[in-house]
């Protein structure tokens, strides 16, 4: 019984998810490279060398010029160039803020479909509970990718590829944001199941509370946890999905690099000895679904309510 | 009869949890016995220990629990140095435990006898079907109707009543010479209650089993035990005889449980009320460690944990009491 | 007699248990089945609670109790029967014509540990009912208010921004209780609102909830498995089994004088402390379960003092001379 207030942030440090943090080797070197990573996309424009965007800073001289330790490789370019001139270390930085906006962008969608669905077939039950989930069903039956592909292919087919270049992105978001909501949905519905029958809930509906604000302010706050561990995971699973279109040729256009589309770009010059064009975005890739699979590991681990009790 | 050495003797056990930011003391310098046949009630409110008291006996205690010191020595082997091997062959065998919730005994998939046969068979070697005729003869000791067809039940197909007997004829299977029964009826209703209790009773007399129970029901442990120990904060702050203590109770905190029981008040009339809640094992107090919620507590109470006196048959750690004790001594001595 | 403040009459509450009209269809004995289940968890009560009095109501699990309690509140709506609070039928009121009586009316919940929002500090707690119930009330005003209720239930007004998980169980009972006293409630449901906690805490919630009822003048619908808790604090009590009330009593009345079988049994299963063994009134059988009910008077598969009436015939509350309304056919026919 020392202070009676605690600041939200000392109530952090001293929160079971603070402590296992620390304790946590491969958490800690997750959340540092995947900080890294972020931080160095979103300021990519001060960080990388050339704007790829910028066609005036592009030599088609250089291409497929090696990185730096190979022979021919020129230190302007240390992770060497691809086919049509530009510098990968730049292509790489802003083609992982794509990656990134799209995953982040459509997990919010997700999350937004999900939470709300969720908790409307948790709680109200009934009917209202078996039509949506009956639609989920359905919607999960349907693989992301071919939903994607043909959505995809309409909207090409539609605006044409200039207009498409430009779209492509809000497509993305909106196709992987709306393919994966169930998944959110049927973890938010499963925890409201549970909230549901505690006694709060029923002190707040004795309060004459209404059913939103039931729902929104007192069932919600008490999900969030697994929606937490689900949407990172989500964040990943998106950044792979729209790798995967992209590399199809359904997602980002070539003059708007993702890390996919580096990946797909660099691989008609594999044959040809320009490995480095495919290999680097993707490992790049790699690392950046790793660290964020790796956090919601341990987020998962944290959260469990078995081992640990809010 | 009665032998020299006790059949179970606890001696000065620590019990502690280590946690983040050190060690806790769950239980510290517990001291009793339990003699052949006989029936002793461990009575405290939740966070006293008593459970971890009961759990230490067979020396279950899981990670991150350990026995920091003492002995608790059954026919004069130490059960705390034992190896997990002859360990195995007491549990269940000699010393058999009946928990709160059958379902923590009782295995959902299986039925009654694969489960009755499978704990005798572990422990002797016995053909499948003598094994069932000990378990028909164990059930029909519990009172259980019918019990060849109960054998080919599972748990969910009985009432709570029903599995709790079940459980009863479980830890008799092997003839133990102790039961420890953990709260075993707190999840019972009260009819259901007072059957399973007076049919604990019985067995133990019939038997000569010693019974060791946990309970928090103050009136459960005077209709069943003849010594009792009261536990508060993991320490024993008063033992003797039931009766003894249930009609004269020395330690404030007994009286004052004994007090707030509402069938110990005058209807409609305030309850007596001890203030305040046990300490958590993470700040117990200094000294005795109910000296915050005492009205007796004086500057030696919150500073050193007193040593055991004895009042009439009865052990207790306080200084009121043996304060209240030298004094009636001097008096006597100046009186003569 | 004044009219009552809450009056329940003939309230019945079925649980359907057979799920979709595709999930009751059965295929037997050549040809389609549609087969309806449901618990019946109340079958007929009819209660009144005076203004100023603590009404209890006892029973086992599954007797109905709580059911009565959440139907009474709204949280459940009954399947046949009618509840009337200050003269107005409430359980077909609809929408905003609630909510004077969602003020009026209040509830206390048994589980302490579940009964708080965890993600809202106490202060939070306090205040919301506060603002949603008088808007009309500045800032500053409902500050005042929770600092009243808090401090009137014992916690500390400045632990206000803290969290549920951060208190003890006695502690958080306490912050229900204030929860529901906050909006000035003039009856209070409370459903086994201590039986979770330690006999020491016990006693305190219970003066606690005394000294509301004084203070604030307040109606209490008490429901409890608990019978030494009832004597102490009941004004009248109801006894229940299988969804029926058995016994209606003054509290001395019915203590000193049980007429019904099973009230007297239930009473003479309470672990006393004078007891030195378990006595009480063994019953037969068990608690059938409420999905098909005994015929007749649900009591009599149990009742030593069964006929051929009781198996058939159900019977109903008949005032005796000691002043307790009694459903048995042996009461009434003097048998007993």
């Amino acid at each position: 019984m020392t202070t009676a207030t605690l600041s939200r942030w000392n109530r952090f440090r001293e929160s079971f998810l603070w402590y296992s943090f620390k304790r946590d080797k491969v958490a800690i070197v997750s959340s540092i490279v995947l900080l890294l990573m972020v931080f160095a996309a979103v300021f990519a424009p001060l960080f990388a060398p050339t704007d790829p965007y910028d066609l005036a800073q592009i030599d088609i001289m250089n291409s497929e010029l090696p990185p730096v330790g190979m022979s021919g490789a020129d230190a302007a370019f240390p992770l060497g160039t691809d086919a049509q001139g530009r510098d990968m270390l730049s292509t790489i930085l802003y083609g992982t803020r794509v990656s990134l906006l799209i995953g982040f962008g459509a997990v919010v969608l997700q999350a937004a479909l999900g939470i709300l669905f969720g908790l409307l077939a948790g709680y109200l039950g009934g009917r209202v509970d078996s039509i949506l989930m009956r639609i989920a069903d359905v919607q999960l039956s349907f693989s992301t990718l071919m939903v994607a592909i043909i959505v995809g292919a309409v909207f090409k087919a539609s605006f044409g590829n200039l207009m498409f270049g430009e779209i492509a992105i809000y497509m993305l978001i909106f196709i992987i944001g709306v393919a994966e909501w169930p998944q959110i949905a049927r973890t938010v519905r499963a925890s409201v199941l549970a909230e549901k029958k505690k006694e709060y809930v029923d002190a707040a509906k004795v309060m004459g509370f209404r059913t939103n604000r039931i729902m929104f302010r007192h069932i919600l706050p008490n999900t969030l946890s697994p929606i937490f561990v689900i949407a990172t995971v989500q964040i990943a699973n998106a950044i792979i999905s729209e790798a995967a279109l992209s590399f199809l040729g359904l997602g980002m256009p070539e003059t708007q690099p993702s890390l996919g589309s580096l990946i797909k770009s660099g691989f008609d010059y594999i044959q040809s000895g320009s490995w480095w064009i495919t290999l680097i975005p993707g490992l790049v890739l790699v690392v950046l679904v790793l660290v964020i699979n790796l956090l919601g590991d341990w987020l998962r681990d944290v959260m469990n309510p078995r081992l640990y009790k809010g | 009869m009665k032998s020299d050495t006790p059949l179970l003797e606890v001696k000065n056990l620590d019990v502690r949890f280590a946690v983040r930011g050190g060690d806790l003391t769950a239980l510290r310098g517990i001291s009793f016995s339990l003699d052949k046949g006989e029936r002793l009630g461990l009575v405290g409110e939740s966070g006293a220990g008593k459970s971890v008291a009961a759990f230490s006996i067979l020396n279950l205690i899981a990670r991150p629990g350990y026995i920091a010191g003492g002995q608790i020595l059954f026919e004069g082997e130490d059960l705390a140095a034992m190896s997990e091997r002859e360990l195995r062959k007491i549990r269940g065998n000699r010393i058999a435990m009946i928990f709160q919730d059958p379902m923590m005994t009782l295995n959902p998939v299986l039925s009654i006898g694969t489960q009755m046969v499978e704990a005798i068979k572990a422990h002797r070697r016995i053909g499948t079907k003598a094994a069932r005729e000990i378990a028909v003869g164990k059930l029909r000791k519990v009172q259980i109707p019918s019990p060849e067809k109960r054998l080919d039940q599972y748990p969910h197909e009985l009432s709570g009543g029903m599995r709790q007997r079940v459980i009863i004829a479980i830890a008799l299977l092997l003839d133990p010479e102790i039961i420890v029964a953990d709260e075993p009826t707190t999840a019972l209703d009260v009819t259901i209650q007072a059957e399973i209790m007076a049919l604990l009773l019985d067995l133990c007399e019939q038997e000569n089993v010693a019974l060791m129970l946990i309970t928090h029901d103050l009136g459960v442990v005077s209709q069943v035990t003849q010594r009792m120990l009261v536990m508060y904060s993991g320490r024993i702050i008063e033992q003797g005889p039931t009766r003894e203590i249930i009609n004269d109770a020395q330690h404030p905190y007994t009286q004052g449980l004994i007090n707030a029981l509402p069938q110990m008040g005058e209807p409609g009339a305030r309850l007596f009320q001890i203030p305040g809640s046990m300490p958590s094992l993470k700040n117990v107090p200094s000294g005795c460690p109910f000296h915050p919620r005492c009205d007796f507590a004086t500057d030696q109470c919150r500073q050193t944990m007193p040593e055991y006196v004895r009042s009439g048959n009865v052990d207790v750690a306080c200084y009121e009491v043996s304060n209240l004790i030298e004094q009636e001594k001097r008096m006597q001595e100046a009186g003569s | 007699m004044t009219s009552p403040l809450v009056d329940i009459r003939g309230l019945e509450k079925r649980f359907d248990l057979s799920g979709s009209f595709l999930e009751q269809i059965t295929f037997k004995g050549g040809r389609f089945q549609r087969k309806q289940e449901a618990v019946h968890a109340i079958n007929g009560v009819d209660l009144q609670v005076q203004k100023g009095e603590a009404l209890c109501v006892v029973g086992e699990s599954g007797c109905g109790k709580s059911t009565v309690a959440r139907t009474v509140m709204g949280l459940l709506s009954p399947s046949a029967g009618e509840v009337h609070y200050g003269g107005q039928r409430i359980d077909n009121l609809k929408g905003g014509d609630v909510l004077p009586y969602r003020r009026k009316m209040q509830m206390i919940f048994q589980n302490p540990y579940a009964s708080l929002n965890p993600r809202m500090t106490i202060q939070q707690t306090l205040e919301e009912p506060i603002h949603f119930h008088r808007p009309e009330l500045a800032r500053s005003e409902v500050r005042e208010k929770v600092q009243e209720v808090m401090q009137s239930v014992g916690i500390d007004p400045e632990w206000g921004s803290r969290f549920g998980h951060e208190f003890s169980g006695g502690q958080r009972q306490r912050i229900a209780i204030a929860r529901a006293l906050a909006v000035d409630p003039e009856f209070i449901v409370a459903d086994e609102p201590i039986s979770a906690l330690d006999v020491s805490i016990q006693a305190q919630v219970l003066n606690l909830l005394m000294e509301a009822q004084e203070t604030r003048n307040l109606t209490y619908l008490f429901i409890t498995h608990d019978l030494a808790v009832v004597e102490h604090f009941g004004t009248r009590v109801a006894v229940m089994y299988l969804g029926r009330v058995c016994e209606l009593a003054e509290t001395k009345t019915l203590f000193a004088e049980p007429r019904h079988p099973y009230t007297q049994a239930l009473l003479s299963a309470i672990p006393r402390l004078e007891d030195d063994r378990p006595n009480y009134i063994r019953l037969q059988g068990e608690v059938p379960t409420p999905v098909n009910l005994p015929s007749g008077c649900v009591f009599h598969g149990r009742c030593p003092y069964a006929n051929e009436r009781c198996r058939q015939e159900i019977p109903r509350l008949i005032v005796t001379d000691g002043g307790s309304q009694v459903a048995c056919h042996a009461v009434e026919e003097g048998r007993l």
